[in-house]
C-alpha cells in the first residue's frame, strides 16, 4: 500500500480551524478520496461538527460510497498518556504493572505535553493500514505551540534513546543505594547535585527509567512513524485564519514557524469566514416602503456587521499577502448556521473548487 | 513572604478576587484579551496592577495595547524559566547550568513535562512577591493541562518529602497557590460542549487543586435578535415578490440568530444551573474588542 497524503491543518483558537479541516476532509471524500479526519483540538469540537458521535477508533462519518469515505479519530486527551504507555508495553505486561505504580508515572500520567499528539497520529497509521486511507487531515490543537509536537516525539527520542537513560537511572539508583556515602566520592559533581536536588523522590525516579529503558525500541519505531507521518513529503501544511487581529499573528507566527520546522513550508492560508453573504437581500428591503423600522434597525446593525468584517478580511489578507507574496490565500465564506454539520456542508462546497490550489485536485 | 491577603468580601453576588488572579481556558476563548481586560480595571480601580504572560510578550502587547502606566506587563519566557528558577537551588547560575544543561538533563528538561511549568509558575510567584500590595493577573496558557499545572507544585511537594525541590513546591503552595492568596478566572465560550468541558475543569479545580473558580466568564455570548424585526420580517415573507424573497432571506438569518441564542442560554441554564453567582456574561463583537472595552464590561458586570 502506498503512503497516504497528510494535510496539516493549523491555526491559531477561535478561527474555525476544525469546521475548516472537516469541510475540507469531506470536500476530498467527496471527490472519491477515502479520507481520514483525526482531530486533536483537546476541544472536541470534531464530533459536534460531523454530527456524530467520536473516539479514538476510526468510525466512518459519511458518504458511506465504497468509492466515497470519510472516517473520523477524536482520542480523549485525558486518556493519552495512559494509550500511549499500553501502546508501548504491548509485550510487557509485568513492567506495565510496575510502572502504573510507579508515583512519578501517576503524576506524569495527565501532564505529559505532546503525548496527546503523538497516541493520536499512531492511532491515525493504524486506522490508515486498517481501512486503506488515501489521505488524512489533521486537524491540530488551536495554539501556536501546536506544530511543537512535531520536534516533541524526537526530544523523547533523544531523552530515551540515548544514553541519558542509564545515567539517570544510574545517578538515582546511587543516591538511593547502600554506598550512597561512597558513592560521593566516584559520583561527580553534576551527579552529586542532582541527587541532592531530587531528595527522596530518586526512587521513582530510577524506576520510572529502568521500565522507559524496556519500551525503547517499540518507542522508535512509533516516533519513527509518527515523524514519518507529519514530516514526509507527501505532508501539506495549511495555516487557517480569521479575520481579527489576533489570529492573524498567529497566522504569521505558525507559516514563520513552518518554514522553519519543514522542508515545504506552508502550502497555503485558509481565511475563515472572509466572504460576505449576498446582500441583494438588504437593498431591496431598503428600498421596499413595507420595510418596518424594526427591521432596517436590524438591517443597519448587519451592515455595520458586514463592514467591519470586510475591513478586517482586507487588512489581513493585504498583510498576509505583503508579507507571504508566494503563498495562496483561499478565502471562504462567513456561514450563519444554526447546525455545525450545515455550516461543514457549506463549506466544503467552497473548498472544492480550491482543492487545485491546495495541490489536491 | 506576602502580605496577609484581604479579607474576601460578597459584593452583588461576585466575591472580592484575591491578589493573584490566574485566568485559563482553552486556546482561540478570548483568555488573553479577559485576562488584559482584568488587569486594566485593577489597575483603575487599585491605582496598579501587573499582568503575567508565559511567552515571548507578543500576546500581552496586543492584547493591552496603549496600557496605562501603571499596569506593568512581565512576560516570563518559558524557555529560558528553568535555568532562573534553578539557580537559586543549586546556589548560583553557574552551578545550575553545570548541573542541567549536560547531555542528560538538557533532553530530560526538554521533554520532562511539570519542570518547565513548575519554574514558570516560581516565577509568577516571584513577580506577585516582588509586586506585593499590586493586583497580578496571570494569563495562563492555552492548554487543556490547566488542572496539571496548578497542581504540580503540590504534587511536588508530596512526590519529593524533602530537599530543595520540596522546598520551592511548598513556597509556591503556601504563597500562591491558596485560597485567599489566588484566584481563578474561567473563560469558556457558549457552545454546549466547552461549557460542559469547562465545568468539568472548575469541579476538578476545586477538588484536585484546592483553589475553587471565582468567576466564570462567558465570552462571545450572541445578542438576542429583535423579536419585532423577526416578526415582521417574517410577515414580509410571505409576499409573493420580490421583496417576499428578500424578506425570507433575512427571516431566515434571523432565524438562525435566534435558533443560536436560544441553544447558547439552553446551555447555559443546563450547565450553570440557577446558580448564576461568579457568572459574567461578555457580548459577541464583530471584531476583538480591546482589553479597554473588555475592562469596561467587566466593571460594569461587577466582576471587576
Amino acid at each position: 500500500m502506498s503512503d497516504p497524503e497528510v494535510i496539516v491543518c493549523a491555526g491559531g483558537g477561535g478561527v474555525g480551524k476544525t469546521t475548516a479541516s472537516a469541510a475540507l476532509a469531506l470536500a476530498l471524500a467527496r471527490r472519491g478520496r477515502r479520507a481520514l479526519i483525526v482531530s486533536i483540538d483537546p476541544a472536541r469540537r470534531l464530533a459536534d461538527a460531523m454530527g456524530v458521535a467520536l473516539d479514538g477508533q476510526a468510525r466512518l462519518v459519511s458518504l458511506e460510497t465504497p468509492e466515497r469515505q470519510l472516517y473520523g479519530l477524536m482520542p480523549d486527551p485525558r486518556r493519552a498518556m495512559r494509550t500511549f504507555i499500553e501502546i508501548l508495553f504491548e509485550n510487557q505486561p509485568e513492567a506495565l504493572t510496575r510502572l502504573l505504580d510507579n508515583r512519578l508515572y501517576q503524576v506524569l500520567e495527565d501532564a505529559v505535553p505532546g503525548i496527546h499528539e503523538l497516541v493520536a497520529m499512531t492511532l491515525a497509521a493504524r486506522a490508515v493500514a486498517a481501512h486503506g486511507i488515501e489521505v488524512v487531515i489533521i486537524d491540530t490543537a488551536p495554539s501556536r505551540y501546536a506544530l511543537d509536537f512535531v520536534q516533541y516525539p524526537g526530544r523523547l527520542a533523544k531523552l530515551l534513546g540515548g544514553r541519558a537513560v542509564g545515567w539517570l537511572a544510574r545517578i538515582a539508583q546511587r543516591a538511593q543505594g547502600p554506598e550512597e556515602r561512597s558513592s560521593k566520592t566516584s559520583a561527580s559533581r553534576v551527579e552529586r547535585l542532582l541527587a541532592w536536588v531530587l531528595g527522596p523522590v530518586v526512587t521513582d525516579v530510577a524506576g520510572l527509567f529502568a521500565e522507559m529503558a524496556l519500551v525503547r525500541e517499540p518507542f522508535v519505531a512509533l516516533n519513527e512513524q509518527t515523524s514519518h507521518l507529519l514530516l514526509g513529503p507527501a505532508t501539506r501544511y495549511v495555516v487557517v485564519a480569521a479575520p481579527t487581529e489576533a489570529a492573524e499573528a498567529d497566522a504569521r507566527f505558525l507559516v514563520d514557524q513552518l518554514a522553519k520546522l519543514t522542508t515545504t513550508g506552508a502550502r497555503a492560508l485558509v481565511l475563515n469566514g472572509a466572504l460576505s453573504p449576498d446582500r441583494v437581500f438588504r437593498d431591496i428591503l431598503l428600498d421596499a416602503p413595507q420595510t418596518t423600522a424594526a427591521m432596517r434597525a436590524v438591517l443597519g446593525d448587519l451592515d455595520q456587521e458586514w463592514a467591519s468584517r470586510a475591513e478586517s478580511v482586507q487588512a489581513i489578507s493585504d498583510a498576509l499577502a505583503r508579507r507571504y507574496p508566494a503563498l495562496p490565500q483561499i478565502r471562504l465564506p462567513h456561514v450563519e448556521r444554526a447546525d455545525p454539520r450545515g455550516i461543514v456542508e457549506a463549506l466544503a462546497l467552497a473548498f472544492d473548487v480550491e482543492l487545485g490550489r491546495l495541490g489536491l485536485g | 513572604m506576602l502580605t496577609d491577603p484581604e479579607t474576601p468580601s460578597s459584593e452583588a453576588g461576585h466575591p472580592k478576587l484575591a491578589p493573584a488572579i490566574f485566568v485559563t481556558g482553552k486556546g482561540g476563548v478570548g483568555k488573553t484579551t479577559v485576562a488584559a481586560g482584568i488587569a486594566m480595571a485593577a489597575a483603575e480601580s487599585d491605582g496598579g496592577a501587573v499582568f503575567v504572560e508565559f511567552g515571548d510578550g507578543s500576546a500581552g502587547k496586543r492584547a493591552l495595547g496603549d496600557k496605562p502606566r501603571n499596569l506593568s506587563h512581565v512576560a516570563i519566557r518559558p524557555a529560558q524559566a528553568v535555568l532562573s528558577a534553578a539557580a537559586p537551588l543549586f546556589g548560583s547560575a553557574t552551578l545550575a547550568k553545570l548541573a542541567l544543561g549536560n547531555f542528560a538533563m538538557r533532553p530530560l528538561i526538554q521533554a520532562a513535562p511539570a519542570i518547565r511549568e513548575l519554574a514558570v509558575l516560581e516565577l509568577a510567584r516571584q513577580v506577585a512577591h516582588k509586586h506585593q500590595g499590586r493586583r497580578v493577573v496571570i494569563d495562563m496558557p492555552a492548554t487543556g493541562h490547566s488542572i496539571a499545572w496548578l497542581r504540580v507544585a503540590q504534587q511536588g511537594r508530596d512526590l519529593t518529602g524533602k530537599g530543595p525541590i520540596h522546598d520551592l513546591c511548598d513556597r509556591l503552595t503556601r504563597e500562591l497557590l491558596q485560597p485567599g492568596r489566588a484566584s481563578i478566572v474561567v473563560v469558556t465560550l457558549p457552545e454546549r460542549l466547552v461549557l460542559h468541558e469547562t465545568l468539568s475543569l472548575c469541579r476538578a479545580l476545586e477538588q484536585q487543586v484546592g483553589l475553587p473558580v471565582d468567576r466564570l466568564v462567558v465570552n462571545r455570548v450572541p445578542a438576542m435578535p429583535s423579536p419585532e424585526a423577526v416578526s415582521d420580517a417574517h410577515g414580509l415573507a410571505a409576499r409573493d415578490d420580490a421583496i417576499g424573497v428578500a424578506a425570507r432571506r433575512l427571516s431566515e438569518l434571523l432565524a438562525v440568530r435566534q435558533s443560536v441564542w436560544s441553544q447558547v442560554v439552553d446551555s447555559l441554564r443546563e450547565s450553570v444551573g440557577q446558580d448564576a453567582s461568579g457568572l459574567t456574561l461578555l457580548p459577541q463583537a464583530p471584531a476583538d474588542p480591546s482589553a479597554t472595552t473588555v475592562a469596561a464590561w467587566l466593571r460594569s458586570s461587577g466582576a471587576a
